[in-house]
C-alpha cells in the first residue's frame, strides 16, 4: 500500500514542481476563469446595470401652477436610490452641487459625456413647466448639442457609445411615460384611441448568476486539461525516458503503478477544485456550495472519466510528442462543444452532434444539474451513462494497446 | 526443485528473437552463490537482453530459469523481493528529491534498509535533498546503484555499470562491486570492458552474437590459448608479405590496424626472429610490449575481432 501512496506523491510532487504542468494545472484555469469572469461577470446580476446621467433642472420659477422639472428632477432622484438593499440603482445621478453655477455644470457633465463617464446629460430648461402648461411640449432629444435656449427638455448623449444610447432610450421611454400620464390627468389623452399596450410578468429574473455558471464548467476543464495532457504526458514520458522501467524490476506492478498514479491525479483534482472555489467564492462571490453527495460524485465521475480518456491517448500515441498533439487537437472542440463556458442549445446541428457525442457536454450537465444551476436536457441515466461508456471503451483499449516499456 | 547448495541460478537454453534477429540462441549457464559472474561481450552480443529475461522485464521465446531453488517461465513478484536491479540505461523522475527517490524504491519491497544507510553506501548522504536533475552523470549512477541495494537483495544485476564513467568514478564502482561479494551477495555484471572482466568476475561467461562462444573463470580461459606469451608492437605500412613472413616464424600472428600481435610459446627464439627480420625488412618494432594472455586476446583469439570493435 505505500508503494502505492509514494507513487501517488511522486506524481502530485511532479506535478507541481514542474513548471509547465503547474501552468496547465494551475495557472491556466485560474487564468481563464479570471478573464471569463471579469469579461461576462455583469451578466445576470440583477440590479447592478447602472448608468450614470447628470442632471440639471433650471426650472426652478415659482409662477407655474404645477413644477414639472421638479417633478421630473424628483422622478430620476428616485432611481437614482436604490431599490433593494444592496443592489445598484439603475441610475447614479450627478447634480450641481449646492452653490454651483448650473452652466459650468452643464459644460462640465457635457465634458465627461465626451469622455464616457456620463451615460446622458438631462438638462430641463427654464420655463419648462409653463411650456406643458400651454402646449404640453414633448421632449427633444439632441447631440451633444451645446444648452438648448429653447423651452424643450434636452437630453445629451453621446453617439456610438452603447451605454449612453441604451441609457437615452431608457430616460426617453421614462418621459413618455410621464407625459402619457400628464396627458392622462389634464384630459388630453384618448386611452380608446391609443395603441393597446400591456406588460406581462413571466416570473423572476434568473437568480443564476454567471460565474456561479461558470465555476463548475471551470473545474471541469481544469480537471479535463490536466488529465488530457498530464496522463499521457506522465506514462509516455516517463516509459519513453526509461523511468517506467525501474518500477518493473521491483516487485511494482503496472496495476498498482496505475492505482498510485490515479489516486495522485485525484488529489491534484481536489487541490483544483478547492483553490477555483475559493477564488469563486472570494474573488467573484459565487454563492454556489459544492458540498453535497450529488456534486462531489459527479465531480469524482468526470475526474476519473478524463483520468480514462488519457489513457486512451496515451495507449494509442507512439511517442510522448504525439501524444501531446492528439491531446492538443481534441482539447479545444471538447471543451468548447459541450457547454462547459457557455450554454450549447443555441448551436447549429453538426455542431450539436459533437455535443451529443462528447462526455464532457453530459459531465458538465450532471455537475450543474447537481448544483440546481440548470435544469439539463439530458436524461439522468444519459448523464451517467454516457461517460461510463466512455470509460468502459477507454480502458478497454488502453488495456490492450498501452505499452509500458520501449520496443526493441 | 531445492536449491543446490552453491548454485544461485540455473539458465537453460534461453531463446529471445527479434523478428530475423537471435538475440539470444538458446544458451545455458550456472551462477555459483556469493560470485561475481560476468557476461563479457561487444556491444550487440545479446548481454543486455539475457539481462533483461533474468531480471523480469522481457519473456524469453523458450527456456528456463531456475532462481532461488524455484524454476520459473518468467521472474516473479517474490523473485523480484531478493533481486536489485541497476539498468544499463534507465532514469528518474527529474522533479523528485534523491531521498524520496530512495523512500520509493524502499516503499516497493516488503523490507527495506534505512533510507540514511543506502545513501551512504553510495556516497550520496549530502546530496539527499538535490533534485535529481541537478545530479552529475556519476551520481545518477550511484543513485542507481543505491535504489538497486534498497533491499538489501541477495542477487544483484549490473548491466554495464561503469560504462560512460570517468576513470575515479569507475573505480569506485569497482570498489562497491567488490564490498557487495564480500558481503556474500551474488552479482550478474555484463560490461565490455576486458579490465574490468578480470578485476571484479570470478566467472566469465564470453557472448557473441547471441550465444556463448567460452566460459570459466578468467585465468582458465587465458589459460586455455596454451603456454603462449604476447608479444604487442606497432608497425606502420605494414605489408601483407609481412604478415606471411611473420606467420613463417611458427607463431600465431594478428594484425589490427598497426597493431601487431604475436603468441609465442618460446619467446627467446621468438624474439631473436623479430629483431632481426625487423632488421632485415627495415620495419621499426615500436611500443612492443610482453605480456601473459588476458581476457581480449581469449576473444580476439576466438572471434579474430576485439571486444570494442
Amino acid at each position: 500500500m505505500t508503494g502505492i501512496l509514494l507513487v501517488a506523491r511522486t506524481h502530485l510532487f511532479t506535478a507541481f514542481r514542474e513548471r509547465i504542468t503547474l501552468f496547465w494545472v494551475l495557472i491556466f484555469p485560474i487564468f481563464i476563469f479570471t478573464i471569463l469572469a471579469l469579461i461576462f461577470g455583469r451578466i445576470g446580476q440583477e440590479g447592478e446595470i447602472n448608468f450614470s446621467v447628470g442632471l440639471v433642472n433650471f426650472d426652478t420659477e415659482a409662477t407655474a401652477a404645477w413644477e414639472f422639472g421638479t417633478m421630473i428632477e424628483e422622478l430620476f432622484e428616485e432611481l437614482g436610490a436604490p431599490q433593494i438593499e444592496g443592489k445598484e440603482p439603475l441610475f447614479t445621478l450627478s447634480q450641481p452641487e449646492g452653490g454651483e453655477d448650473p452652466e459650468a455644470f452643464v459644460a462640465r457633465e457635457q465634458e465627461a459625456l465626451r469622455r464616457g463617464q456620463r451615460a446622458a446629460v438631462i438638462v430641463i430648461p427654464e420655463g419648462f413647466s409653463r411650456r406643458i402648461e400651454q402646449r404640453f411640449a414633448p421632449a427633444v432629444v439632441s447631440t451633444d448639442s451645446p444648452s438648448s435656449t429653447s423651452e424643450a427638455l434636452t437630453i445629451h448623449y453621446s453617439e456610438g457609445n452603447p451605454s449612453s444610447e441604451i441609457a437615452t432610450g431608457i430616460i426617453e421611454q421614462i418621459l413618455a411615460g410621464v407625459d402619457r400620464e400628464i396627458l392622462k390627468r389634464t384630459g388630453r389623452f384618448d386611452e380608446e384611441a391609443a395603441v393597446p399596450t400591456e406588460t406581462v410578468w413571466v416570473g423572476e429574473a434568473s437568480e443564476i448568476r454567471y460565474v456561479d455558471f461558470l465555476l463548475p464548467g471551470i473545474i471541469l476543464m481544469a480537471f479535463f486539461t490536466s488529465c488530457l495532457f498530464g496522463i499521457p504526458a506522465t506514462i509516455l514520458f516517463s516509459r519513453d525516458q526509461k523511468v517506467l522501467r525501474r518500477y518493473w524490476v521491483t516487485p511494482l506492478s503496472v496495476p498498482r503503478y496505475l492505482a498510485g498514479l490515479s489516486i495522485g491525479h485525484i488529489v491534484v483534482g481536489l487541490i483544483q477544485c478547492v483553490l477555483l472555489i475559493l477564488l469563486g467564492k472570494y474573488g467573484f462571490g459565487a454563492s454556489v456550495s459544492f458540498v453535497a453527495l450529488q456534486p462531489v460524485a459527479f465531480l469524482l465521475l468526470a475526474q476519473i472519466t478524463f483520468m480514462a480518456f488519457g489513457f486512451l491517448i496515451a495507449s494509442i500515441a507512439k511517442t510522448a510528442n504525439s501524444g501531446m498533439a492528439i491531446a492538443n487537437v481534441i482539447n479545444m472542440p471538447m471543451m468548447f462543444l459541450s457547454g462547459l463556458f457557455f450554454p450549447v442549445a443555441g448551436l447549429p446541428l453538426f455542431l450539436k452532434a459533437i455535443v451529443y457525442a462528447n462526455p464532457v457536454s453530459y459531465l458538465a450537465e450532471g455537475v450543474r444539474t447537481s448544483l440546481g444551476i440548470e435544469a439539463g436536457i439530458f436524461s439522468t441515466p444519459l448523464v451517467v451513462g454516457i461517460p461510463l461508456a466512455w470509460i468502459a471503451l477507454s480502458i478497454g483499449v488502453a488495456s490492450r494497446k498501452l505499452r509500458w516499456d520501449v520496443e526493441r | 526443485m531445492a536449491e543446490e547448495n552453491g548454485t544461485l541460478m540455473r539458465v537453460s537454453d534461453l531463446k529471445k528473437n527479434y523478428g530475423e534477429v537471435h538475440a539470444v540462441d538458446e544458451i545455458s549457464f550456472t551462477v555459483p552463490r556469493a560470485s561475481v559472474f560476468t557476461i563479457l561481450g561487444p556491444n550487440g552480443a545479446g548481454k543486455t537482453t539475457t539481462l533483461e529475461i533474468l531480471e523480469g522485464i522481457r519473456e524469453p521465446d523458450s527456456g528456463e530459469i531456475e532462481v532461488f531453488g524455484v524454476r520459473l517461465r518468467r521472474v516473479d513478484r517474490a523473485t523480484k523481493e531478493r533481486m536489485g536491479v541497476l539498468l544499463q540505461d534507465g532514469n528518474f523522475e527529474p522533479y523528485l528529491r534523491v531521498k524520496e527517490v530512495v523512500q520509493l524504491f524502499a516503499a516497493f519491497f516488503p523490507k527495506a534498509l534505512p533510507i540514511d544507510d543506502v545513501l551512504s553506501r553510495v556516497a550520496l548522504k549530502d546530496k539527499a535533498n538535490a533534485m535529481i536533475k541537478t545530479l552529475s552523470g556519476g551520481q545518477k549512477q550511484r543513485l542507481a546503484v543505491g535504489v538497486a541495494l534498497v533491499n538489501d537483495p541477495e542477487l544483484i544485476f549490473l548491466d554495464e555499470p561503469t560504462t560512460g564513467l570517468d576513470p575515479q568514478a569507475r573505480r569506485n564502482m569497482w570498489t562497491i562491486v567488490t564490498d557487495l561479494k564480500g558481503q556474500g551477495k551474488t552479482i550478474i555484471l555484463t560490461t565490455h570492458y576486458m579490465e574490468e572482466a578480470e578485476a571484479l568476475s570470478d566467472y566469465v561467461c564470453i557472448m557473441d552474437y547471441g550465444v556463448i562462444i567460452a566460459e570459466g573463470s578468467p585465468r582458465q580461459l587465458a589459460a586455455g590459448l596454451g603456454q603462449e606469451t604476447i608479444i604487442e608492437f606497432s608497425a606502420p605500412a605494414l605489408q601483407e608479405e609481412h604478415v606471411n613472413q611473420l606467420e613463417g616464424y611458427g607463431v600465431a600472428a594478428r594484425t589490427d590496424g598497426e597493431i601487431v600481435t604475436l603468441e609465442t610459446e618460446d619467446l627467446v627464439r621468438t624474439m631473436e626472429e623479430l629483431l632481426s627480420w625487423s632488421r632485415e625488412q627495415k620495419v621499426p618494432l615500436k611500443n612492443m610490449a610482453v605480456r601473459q594472455p588476458n581476457l581480449e586476446d581469449v576473444f580476439l583469439s576466438l572471434t579474430g575481432r576485439r571486444l570494442r570493435e
